[in-house]
């Protein structure tokens, strides 16, 4: 599984509007709730399942990138939902820099495989500087997509 | 490279057309009187590539890792459940590394005829971190390799 695999214009969120780390992963769960039709209890154990996880370490990665995930059952498959910041955030990442792309990726537990992969793919994806820039860029959910596929 | 088929190997995943393609592969060892394998690779390059992106916590790798290989254990009963329906005998392999290569040394080792595989998408972005990792043991395979389409069809049969 890769990016291609799960990357969808109604979870493609340009741009984020909040201000801080909890707002941001708020906005992408939300984001996803509304796409996917979750309940408002479904919403709230997704969310508490990121901020559980991310209670372990900032899954801020440097580069101007943070990829919150979990597991959690409440979800069928593999899903990502992205996110672009026109703002800087302070994501607490390793090299100090602050986050303007955000993947948040959930995987139910039995598709651990998947979610590795997935995880993986968008590492590999955001090695590229320019990519990044470029994605920062991006003025709209159309725009991010087409980068991707070119 | 024998035909009809000696030795064919099978790549599982977990995927819904890696579940086509193992069933696919037992009624084709069947019908040509093949051995069969299995194989389901624990992808430790992913794993380790996520640890050193700063992805994963050392306590989150360990968990995955437990899950990755149950993970593995169940799509390798799966498939050996379906072989026994078809009263077929089959060898499930679990490695561990980077899928295209390990899948590479197997069909050497094994001196396999055939690679089955499960439907391998279009291409959709020229950017060659986006290949999957079917595409790469298609490319690399030191055999011929069949690409089964994920098709209902396939699994009526099966069935039938």
């Amino acid at each position: 599984m890769n990016v291609l695999d799960v990357l969808d214009k109604d979870l493609v969120k340009v741009p984020l509007l909040s201000s801080d780390k909890k707002g941001i992963i708020v906005e992408l769960v939300d984001t996803l709730v509304k796409a996917k039709g979750y309940s408002a209890a479904q919403g709230e154990q997704i969310l508490d399942a990121v901020l559980a996880r991310e209670s372990l370490g900032s899954t801020g990665i440097g580069g101007g990138i943070a990829i919150p995930h979990a597991k959690i059952d409440v979800i069928e498959e593999v899903t990502m939902v992205l996110g672009i910041s026109r703002e800087s955030i302070d994501f607490d990442s390793p090299d100090g820099e602050m986050s303007r792309i955000f993947f948040l990726v959930l995987a139910p537990s039995k598709q651990a495989s998947a979610h590795v992969e997935l995880l993986a793919s968008i590492a590999r994806s955001c090695t590229s500087k320019i990519f990044r820039r470029l994605l920062e860029q991006a003025r709209d959910s159309e725009e991010v997509i087409h980068l991707f596929m070119e | 490279m024998a035909v009809p088929f000696k030795h064919i190997v099978v790549y599982i995943d977990g995927s819904e057309s890696s579940m086509t393609a193992i069933m696919y592969a037992i009624k084709l060892a069947k019908e040509h009187d093949s051995s069969l394998t299995a194989v389901y690779v624990i992808n430790t390059k992913a794993l380790s590539e996520l640890v050193k992106a700063g992805i994963f916590v050392a306590v989150e790798r360990d968990e995955y890792q437990k899950d990755l290989i149950l993970d593995a254990d169940r799509y390798l009963h799966h498939a050996e459940r379906l072989a026994e329906q078809k009263d077929l005998a089959i060898e499930t392999v679990k490695l561990e590394g980077t899928v295209h290569v390990v899948v590479k040394e197997l069909l050497k080792e094994k001196q396999a005829d055939l690679l089955v595989l499960g439907g391998i998408t279009d291409i959709r972005s020229r950017r060659e971190e986006l290949a999957s990792e079917t595409d790469r043991m298609m490319r690399t395979a030191p055999c011929p390799v069949l690409i089964v389409r994920d098709d209902d069809d396939i699994w009526f049969e099966f069935e039938a």
